[in-house]
């Protein structure tokens, strides 16, 4: 009997090794991208943040992006007529909202999005968009684009960069970057002789207002506030999404409270309203603002907005 | 002839059966009889594989298989020497009689359980023999105590060995089926030429239904003999730590005992 | 042995499957459908819309739906192999923290930056398997007494194991707040690759234990009388109990690496077989592995259309009308115990 059980092991290793590397070809043609090579055009050739080379005949002319920030950068690089399909959680700018969906929250919708016919999908990488989904998707023969998730105002330029690249769009994306870093060039010139950063308590979320998390270090949020004059006091914790207690907020005891969860209905006079958060000075001083969170997370042209945003809290009287 | 030499079981550090031998002959009844705890169960849960045995031996012996060691049988081989009606067992309730009845015929099926008309004509005669044919469609589940140990023995009796093991069958029936239940152990034992070893509780069923008697208390062997020679005073109430009377059984030879007060 | 039940599941079956394939966020109007099978036919290439309808077919509702219906009959038969292996009405597939596990394994996975190749592809699933598996040995090995391995130190040792990685799980959840998103999904179970790849990386193991499964009926109602009478009845317990534990984490593992952790399935579909069709393990077995897969099938195609281009979690559409639905069954059949 044992040596039954053997040799069943060894056919299960046998069938293991010899996994399959691809799908079977559909039976009826595959997806082809429909836009044909111009006379003369150069392919374009990138390489993707999961290190995959992609290359488009031409530039693509219809577009399904899988996030709110890759909507948001397609449309202002100009190329918002090319889109053809969004995810559920795009709302910027309001033309995208007359896009069908193709998915979002609880997964993706791979049918919706063969029949929209993209010949290019838009991904965000770094962990928004699963490998898996860009595989799938790869797998219907769909080309795939990840763009990487920036850590700098640069690396955001850079993917502005790219998107225009892909959807034809090189001269106008110049005027763009042009006109954002001088908007970035200004707000660094007024913060830069400042000698005073107050502390900044970044809100993310609350529900558990004895233990509420906060931007941690090497966030966008962190980023952006050192570079509109401020100290984020999440930067000396751990992780992305760092929870603080609240005794380590009275100790830190911020100038300011910025509510990035004022879209799920935080208030400043519902904070005041927290017990023991009394005790913290940017309470009493009436120092609690809300933001559009989108403006600061999303990796995407507003942060440029979010960055004008954060300095106009934080050093009103440089900035009206 | 089923014969046990010097066997020995503890459960843990707890010695049960201390180098206990016997040995019950085709066709005989063999009534093992002691207070609470003496090791009657065990004794047959050790004979049947179920508990680990420290020491001492287990053999099967007959003209055509000579000598069996049922300790070192795989639990297949065992179970075509031995089978075992277990005391008040639970059934699962959905199954029926038949089913159940027929499952006896495990040891002697290939391990998809394919039953052949054969087997199935085995587990009926099993049946006709407890009298309990006509409880065939019945849920097990749907049956009185009797009516259960009843389809018990059945389907002891369709695993088609020499040798049956009984454990305390009789402690949940009532005055009817105890004595019916024993006469057709007996009368099977007889008609069929099994060595059937049967742990009781009642005394004066071992006196009656049995050819011997073995007196255990606390895991040794006291007495082995005719039910005379061993339900006599002196034994008994030492076994029992009771004063008894012993008189004659109006209904058989058998002895018939009395218990006194403390 | 009676052919009707097996003529029923295998209809609900058939049923199920053609509403999968009819069903899906795109429309395509059975004339249209008529018109794909006949250009299959005669092997001519279609014209659009036609053609985007059958690579959607081929390519995306068709392996869906195999690998749905594997998982689902993974499910069903192991979810019975383990009612039976422990005598247990509210046994399930992951009794002994075999979804525990898997999902430590993905989550570990997911907290590693593998490249894109078809191994680093597989590594989620593959180390979902992996830890579905090893918390099976080592939950055996836990409960191990001597030469046996009691049925309820089994149970004791998979609950303690089981919540030892659940939490080990949400820790590494936490800290790698940037895949949580992933993590959950996948923790909640569903369906959303494209291509036959999982569907050939799952089927010999699937095959393999649904197989051991299907062919342990007899051992498994001998097993029903308890271990004791088992063992008298000639049975070698250990052995088989072990061997059918192992035939089911095998099956519950191939289940859960690509699908995530369902619920529901493996409890109730055995159940509702043994309501209607009888205990007899060598009839429930197969019974259970149809119906499994037929009702998770089911399912998903609830879960993708009701609220189209939307999907619901297929393991809350299993809960959500899994519960219910039993608990109607059972109040029909209060009076018998159909254990």
């Amino acid at each position: 009997m044992s040596g039954k059980i053997g040799f069943l092991l060894l056919i299960t290793i046998l069938l293991a090794a010899c996994s399959p590397t691809g799908s079977a070809t559909p039976a009826v043609g595959s997806m082809e991208p429909s836009a044909s090579t111009a006379e003369g055009a150069t392919p374009i050739t990138l390489i993707d943040d999961l290190g995959r080379t992609v290359v488009l005949a031409a530039p693509a002319q219809r577009v399904v992006s899988l996030a709110p920030a890759n909507t948001e950068i397609l449309f202002a690089v100009g190329a918002g007529g090319q889109v053809v399909g969004r995810d559920e959680t795009s709302d910027f700018p309001a033309d995208a909202l007359a896009l069908p969906t193709i998915g979002g929250y609880s997964g993706f919708n791979l049918e919706a999005i063969v029949a929209l016919h993209p010949d290019l999908v838009l991904a965000q990488g770094g962990g928004f968009n699963s490998p898996e989904l860009v595989a799938s998707l790869e797998e219907l023969g769909l080309t795939v684009f990840s763009l990487p998730n920036p850590t700098s105002m640069e690396g955001m330029f850079t993917n502005l960069e790219t998107v225009a690249l892909l959807t034809g769009h090189e001269q106008e994306v110049e005027t763009l970057l042009a006109s954002l870093r001088t908007r970035v060039a200004a707000v660094d010139e007024k913060i830069m002789p400042l000698s005073y950063a107050p502390t900044v308590y970044y809100e993310l979320d609350a529900t558990e207002p004895s233990k509420p998390f906060t931007a941690g270090p090497g966030t966008f949020v962190d980023l952006l506030i050192s570079r509109a004059g401020g100290l984020n006091i999440g930067s000396a914790l751990e992780g992305q999404w760092a929870q603080i207690s609240l005794e380590q907020l009275v100790v830190a005891n911020p100038a300011m409270i910025i509510l990035g969860d004022a879209a799920y209905g935080e208030t400043s006079e519902k904070v005041s309203q927290r017990p023991g958060w009394e005790m913290l000075t940017a309470i009493q001083t009436g120092q609690v603002f809300p933001i559009d969170d989108n403006l600061v997370s999303r990796p995407g042209p507003r942060l440029v907005d979010g960055l004008e945003a954060l300095a106009r809290l934080l050093h009103p009287g440089v900035f009206k | 002839m089923l014969r046990i030499e010097g066997l020995s079981a503890s459960y843990g550090s707890r010695r049960v059966l201390h180098e206990v031998s016997l040995e019950v002959d085709s066709g005989e009844v063999l009534a093992l009889i002691g207070p609470n705890g003496a090791g009657k169960s065990t004794l047959v849960r050790a004979v049947s594989g179920v508990i680990p045995v420290e020491s001492g031996s287990i053999q099967y012996i007959d003209a055509t298989r000579g000598s069996l060691d049922l300790l070192d049988l795989p639990p297949m081989q065992r179970a075509r020497t031995v089978a075992v009606v277990p005391q008040a067992a639970a059934m699962p309730p959905a199954f029926s009689v038949w089913e159940a009845v027929l499952l006896g015929r495990t040891p002697h099926l290939n391990f998809l359980g394919q039953v052949a008309a054969r087997d199935e004509h085995i587990a009926s005669l099993a049946l006709q023999k407890v009298d309990a044919l006509d409880l065939s469609d019945r849920r097990v589940g749907d049956l009185s105590g009797g009516e259960q140990q009843r389809v018990l023995l059945a389907r002891a009796l369709t695993q088609s060995t020499p040798v049956l093991l009984l454990d305390e069958p009789t402690s949940n029936l009532d005055l009817h089926y105890q004595v019916s239940f024993m006469e057709t152990v007996r009368a099977l034992a007889h008609s069929d030429g099994l060595a059937v070893l049967i742990a009781v509780h009642d005394l004066n069923l071992a006196a009656r239904y049995a050819s011997r008697v073995a007196l255990l208390v606390k895991g040794e062997l006291q007495a082995v003999g005719t039910p005379h020679e061993v339900l006599t005073v002196e034994l008994i109430s030492a076994a029992y730590n009771l004063p008894v009377q012993v008189v004659k059984n109006p209904f058989s030879e058998s002895p018939l005992v009395i218990p006194g007060e403390i | 042995m009676k052919i009707r039940p097996f003529l029923y599941t295998l209809l609900f079956l058939v049923l199920v499957v053609t509403l999968s394939i009819a069903i899906g966020s795109v429309f395509i109007p059975p004339a249209d459908l008529g018109r794909i099978l006949v250009g299959w036919m005669k092997q001519e290439v279609l014209p659009e819309p036609l053609k985007t309808f059958a690579f959607i077919l081929t390519d995306i509702r068709l392996p869906r739906t195999v690998l749905v219906l594997l998982t689902g009959a993974a499910l069903g038969g192991s979810g019975a192999a383990y009612q039976g292996l422990f005598r247990n009405p509210l046994a399930d597939p992951y009794l002994i923290g075999v979804a525990s596990g898997a999902g430590l394994g993905a989550v570990l996975a997911m907290s590693v930056r593998w490249p894109y190749s078809f191994w680093g592809l597989m590594a989620v699933p593959a180390m979902a398997f992996l830890g579905a598996l090893l918390t099976v040995f080592l939950v055996i090995a836990l409960a191990r007494v001597g030469r046996t391995v009691p049925t309820t130190n089994l149970i004791l040792a998979g609950v303690a194991f089981g919540s030892f990685a659940s939490a080990l799980t949400a820790w590494l959840m936490l800290r790698s707040t940037g895949e949580l998103h992933r993590a959950i999904a996948w923790l909640i179970g569903g369906a959303s690759q494209a291509g036959w790849g999982p569907v050939l990386t799952v089927l010999p193991y699937l095959a393999l234990g649904l197989g051991a499964l299907i062919l342990s009926g007899h051992s498994l109602n001998v097993l029903q009388f308890g271990d004791e009478q088992a063992q008298q009845m000639g049975l070698p317990v250990t052995r088989v109990r072990t061997l059918i534990l192992l035939a089911a984490s095998l099956t519950t593992a191939a289940a859960v690496a690509f699908s995530g952790i369902i619920g529901f399935i493996g409890l109730i579909v055995p159940h509702v077989m043994r309501l209607w069709f009888g205990v007899d393990y060598r009839r429930l077995l197969p019974l259970s592995i149809i119906t499994g897969a037929g009702a998770l099938l089911l399912a998903d195609v609830f879960a993708r259309s009701v609220m189209a281009p939307q999907e619901l979690p297929v393991g809350i559409v299993t809960a959500l009308v899994g519960a219910p639905f039993f608990l109607w069954v059972l109040r029909r059949a209060r009076n018998q115990g159909y254990w």
